[in-house]
């Protein structure tokens, strides 16, 4: 426990002090939102809240997988992964740390691009914004677990940042779909009751994609 | 006889086409220092990285503390130290954060205070807030040599320990080792001349063809002349 809490610790601290992460997270969430909120024609009834759904999830998947690849990108520096995989830390744990302080950081980022997302569809804050924050976690924890993973295989691999969107969105679509219909239906003011078959498949995807990442992480950066 | 920290067994490894390693023997008994000589890429650091577990052995094997590196669970590797040719150290943190956080890793008792510790031995106290970023190639050596160090390891893999160092920061290196040699440490350090430390006795071996021969001085030049045509070459 404690070797988890000092590489999550570490991993926050750089990220506090870099900013690099959460920075780039948000902007890019900002970008895609204002893109899509421009070239979304309001007449034509392309700005109601699955259109949101919508904009908001393309933003969450370009920004998770950025962030995703930068949490494994930082132990690239000075070969310090090679130096957590020489300590006794099971690489269940090293997994288990890079997967918090991945999703942590898209929590962070989703929470930023809600808010934009609301003001630029002109979306009501209301109480079902609790379903779409269940949406939201358990979206940015599922594509957390499978970036995690594929991001350590990527970073190994020559061109290996090209590698990745390839790999993660294919695996990752169909939790995407539940999420956008979760937060679709969040958004339109719709109580959890008229997600939870939507929620119920992001909740299966979880489990998944971290048992996948438990299981194999340990193989994906193995010995040379 | 006590059984050997290293043995290997025709160990072997080759990166694509190139071999960079044949047929090794090699054994290191408890507490003993040894040299591993050549020149650049003879595979110094190849043999390092496979003692480390981090580099699976394309033929033979290699047992460390009597476990197949290929099998090795955190037991085993909590008795290693790598000081490698990367410091393995992160550079938007602070000497002081790096060394407590190597710490915690390996479940050392009151990191802090062993950090500073540490980092009072190696002459960096002064500096112990600074981020590695700000460090010298010098410095950084030593705080890796430290960080290599932190958790009393059995067995010591270093890779070349004296690059970039002043001599200020080689003496302190060399008191390192040979204080770890003397609380009964196992050393494999690589260089690419034989290098010495005071009062103590280190087995001195030299890469030749991708295998790990004893170095005798007098051998020395002709060696020198003839490490060209005898280098492998891509089957």
């Amino acid at each position: 426990m404690s070797a988890f809490l000092a590489i999550l610790r570490k991993d926050l601290m750089l990220e506090l002090r870099g900013g690099r992460s959460t920075t780039a997270l948000v902007s890019l969430a900002l970008l895609v939102l204002v893109v899509l909120t421009f070239a979304l024609d309001r007449s034509a009834g392309g700005g109601g809240p699955a259109t949101a759904a919508g904009a908001l999830w393309i933003a969450l998947v370009f920004a998770g997988m950025l962030g995703a690849t930068r949490v494994m990108v930082a132990e690239q520096e000075n070969g310090c992964l090679r130096a957590l995989l020489l300590s006794p830390v099971d690489r269940a744990i090293l997994y288990a740390a890079k997967l918090t302080a991945s999703t942590t950081f898209m929590i962070a980022a989703a929470g930023a691009a809600t808010i934009m997302a609301m003001l630029f569809f002109n979306l009501e804050f209301s109480d079902s914004l609790a379903t779409l924050a269940i949406a939201l976690i358990l979206g940015a924890l599922g594509f957390s677990a499978l970036a995690t993973l594929l991001a350590a295989i990527s970073i190994r691999a020559r061109g290996g940042e090209l590698l990745l969107p390839l790999l993660i969105v294919p695996l990752f679509v169909p939790a995407l779909i539940a999420g956008v219909k979760a937060s679709a239906a969040a958004l339109s003011g719709a109580p959890l009751a008229a997600a939870r078959e939507w929620v119920g498949i992001l909740i299966a995807f979880d489990v998944l994609f971290i048992a996948a990442g438990y299981l194999l992480f340990e193989h994906v950066v193995g010995e040379e | 006889m006590a059984a050997p920290v290293i043995e290997t067994h025709a160990l072997g490894k080759t990166f694509g086409l190139t071999p960079v390693l044949q047929e090794t023997e090699f054994k290191l008994s408890p507490g003993r220092g040894a040299i591993v000589i050549g020149g650049n890429g003879c595979g110094k650091s190849t043999l390092l990285s496979i003692f480390a577990g981090l580099v699976a052995p394309s033929e033979g094997y290699a047992l460390v503390f009597g476990e197949d590196t290929r099998r090795f669970g955190p037991r085993y590797r909590r008795r290693i130290g790598m000081m490698s040719h990367q410091s393995f150290l992160y550079p938007n943190l602070s000497a002081r954060e790096n060394l407590e956080f190597y710490a915690r890793l390996y479940e050392v008792s009151a990191p802090r205070e062993v950090a500073d510790s540490w980092l009072a031995r190696l002459g960096l106290a002064d500096c112990a807030g600074d981020r590695v970023r700000t460090f010298s190639r010098g410095m950084e050596q030593r705080l890796a040599a430290a960080r290599a160090t932190i958790h009393g390891p059995s067995l010591l893999l270093l890779d070349e320990p004296f690059a970039g160092l002043d001599p200020d920061g080689a003496a302190r290196v060399r008191t390192l080792i040979k204080s770890a040699l003397e609380e009964g440490c196992s050393i494999v350090a690589t260089a690419h001349t034989p290098f010495a430390v005071e009062g103590i006795e280190l087995e001195v071996y030299e890469i030749v063809r991708g295998q790990v021969v004893p170095w005798l001085e007098e051998d020395a030049p002709r060696r020198g002349r003839l490490r060209s045509l005898l280098r492998p070459r891509p089957s």
